[in-house]
């Protein structure tokens, strides 16, 4: 265990002094952020209010119905909400003149206050009233932004490729400088030396993908449903880091082969989306796939044991093929 | 300390051998010396010795472990210093050797000490990567000394490095040596396997010409001559003279009773053309 310690320390050491490395540790961070940045203009497609938690039991529940509605304890933390980068409308119920006061910022979508209007004023009314314009809801069956979900889900999938890829520089840099030999001739095995050099790699795919899942605010997701998902997955990246890792000493040469991990991933994530479910089985070759299919699940809150943990045994026994398909080469690669 | 009996090694399965039926023993406590030119099979010969090259046919044993099967256990009891400088260019000096130093089971030598050794104590936090040739072989070189090894194997441990520097290294094998290290050195600078060796191999073409000590190849290959450079009428004559033949005794008698010699020395045979009268190639 130390010595598996001592190689992921120094590739630690090593990795922050190359800002390639630095890079690829912060980019999910980044994409992350980037995301977020553009959430609350796609999430203001549903209109959101925001309300006092003294508010009458029954106009909660009858909001709630409409609307995202949050809570505040009074109105100077209305203000304060309202004021954020999103569009949020507040509510306050008069009981005096048992009527509505809304709060707007000023720069909300054009139309929206509108609906919101005609939905407060319909409040209380009887069945029998008759309006002008009858406001009604349909459920399409999204829970959560497309962007937050797809966005997520293809950042994490590229956060285990980029795994990949640090295990893959690090490899470079020991042919680069030709020290496998200098390692070979030390009393640390092969084994330890490819679980210190790959755990770097798996790391940053794990903490990667909370750091987004966090950044993104997925709530209570199923971590460990998550973790397995992601282990499962970051192998395979790991795998094709060592695959190509080995065998080359020059960094933009082997990202450059890295690259092909791209196609399986983006052909898994756009087929998964796009395709028709009949047309599936031609995608069923990528462990990216059955990947995606778990993590969207997850971040859904729809996933299962027994269906994350089918996924996963179908990503590692696709892992065991191309581990076997590439194991003369990767130890041919350390020597 | 090294047995080796029958060994032949191939690159390619079918292929020519590139060390070919190679026997020899390096006893505890000497320095052998590995000499022949570039091909010849020395670096190969080494790798499998250090077990980076895996045992194909033959027997050989090193430090008591078959190598066969190396466990990795025997890398605590020997050191590799590499003709190639390998160390880690994103990482000082000092982390270079702290890093190795944790892959050891056993009690490893202080990296300041070894830096001080080679004359690197005052670039110890800079960065390998910033390090001149020479540098970076001093590194490596020290390196291999961090288990206090009991078995060392150094490929061209002064090739590219300045007399001053060279004789340094030389002195710090000869003080390990002096411990009780034992030193497989493969080279193909006479001089350095002439000054170090107790025993010396001659290999080419993967095969083992002959072992012996220099002293011995000296005396059985060189020539009992004498060059000599004196005066005689005022014009400076060379001669070269047989110290088995009466009449060139004679000759030398006289010249030397004048007593105007400017230069006088044996022609001993150097290891280089004792490599060349019996391997028929040179040693480049």
């Amino acid at each position: 265990m130390k010595k598996i310690l001592t190689i992921i320390g120094r590739d630690i050491k090593s990795g922050t002094r190359d800002w390639l490395i630095i890079y690829l540790s912060i980019a999910p961070i980044l994409f992350a952020l980037v995301i977020k940045g553009l959430m609350p203009g796609v999430e203001s497609t549903t209109l959101n209010v925001v309300m006092q938690h003294d508010t009458p039991a029954d106009i909660s529940e009858y909001m709630e119905s409409y609307f995202d509605v949050e809570y505040v304890s009074d109105l100077e933390a209305m203000n304060d909400r309202i004021l954020r980068l999103d569009d949020v409308y507040g509510v306050v119920y008069d009981s005096n003149n048992e009527g509505f006061e809304t709060i707007m910022q000023g720069n909300e979508s054009a139309d929206a206050h509108i609906a919101l209007g005609l939905i407060l004023d319909q409040y209380g009314l009887s069945e029998d009233t008759v309006l002008p314009v009858t406001v009604e809801f349909s459920d399409v069956g999204w829970e959560m932004s497309p962007l937050k979900l797809y966005g997520a889900n293809i950042i994490i999938l590229f956060t285990t490729v980029l795994g990949g890829m640090m295990i893959l520089l690090n490899l470079v840099e020991e042919k680069m400088n030709n020290t496998l030999s200098a390692v070979n001739v030390s009393p640390i095995t092969r084994t330890e030396f490819i679980i210190g050099k790959g755990s770097l790699g798996v790391l940053l795919a794990l903490l990667g993908s909370i750091a987004v899942i966090l950044i993104l605010d997925f709530g209570s997701i199923n971590y460990l449903m998550l973790l397995t998902s992601l282990l499962a997955i970051s192998f395979i990246s790991a795998i094709v880091g060592f695959g190509i890792g080995v065998v080359n000493d020059e960094p933009i040469a082997a990202i450059a082969s890295m690259k092909v991990t791209f196609v399986p991933v983006l052909a898994s994530i756009f087929g998964s989306m796009y395709l028709p479910e009949k047309w599936h089985f031609i995608l069923f070759w990528s462990p990216f796939y059955w990947a995606y299919n778990s993590i969207r699940d997850i971040l859904l809150k729809t996933a299962q044991w027994n269906q994350i943990l089918l996924n996963s045994f179908i990503i590692l026994v696709l892992t065991a093929i191309l581990f076997f398909t590439l194991r003369k080469r990767i130890a041919h690669g350390l020597k | 300390m090294i047995n080796v009996n029958g060994l032949y090694h191939a690159y390619e399965k079918g292929g020519p051998f590139a060390v070919k039926n190679a026997a020899f023993k390096v006893e505890k406590g000497e320095i052998f010396g590995f000499l022949g030119p570039s091909g010849a099979g020395k670096s190969t010969t080494q790798g499998i010795l250090t077990g980076l090259l895996p045992l194909q046919k033959g027997e050989v044993t090193v430090a008591g472990c078959d190598m066969k099967k190396p466990k990795r256990e025997i890398f605590n009891k020997i050191g590799v210093s590499f003709e190639q400088s390998n160390v880690y260019g994103k990482l000082t000096a000092r982390e270079n050797l702290n890093f190795y130093s944790k892959l050891f089971d056993v009690n490893t030598v202080d990296a300041g000490t070894l830096l001080k050794l080679v004359g690197l104590d005052h670039v110890a936090d800079k960065k390998a990567g910033e390090f001149s040739k020479g540098m970076k072989h001093r590194l490596t070189f020290v390196r291999s000394m961090l288990n206090k090894p009991e078995l060392w194997f150094l490929d061209e441990p002064t090739t590219g490095l300045d007399p001053a520097i060279a004789s340094q290294i030389k002195d710090i094998i000869k003080e390990e040596n002096n411990k009780g290290t034992t030193v497989f050195l493969t080279t193909h600078n006479m001089f350095v396997a002439d000054e170090l060796c107790d025993r010396v191999a001659f290999i080419i073409d993967g095969e083992i010409k002959l072992i012996d000590s220099p002293r011995n190849l000296k005396l059985k290959y060189g020539e009992k001559m004498v060059s000599v450079e004196h005066n005689e009428d005022g014009k400076l004559v060379k001669e070269q003279l047989s110290l088995i033949i009466k009449e060139d005794q004679d000759r030398l008698k006289t010249i030397i009773s004048r007593g105007n010699i400017e230069i006088m020395h044996t022609k001993e045979a150097t290891l280089e053309e004792i490599f060349i009268k019996v391997t028929g190639r040179g040693l480049k």
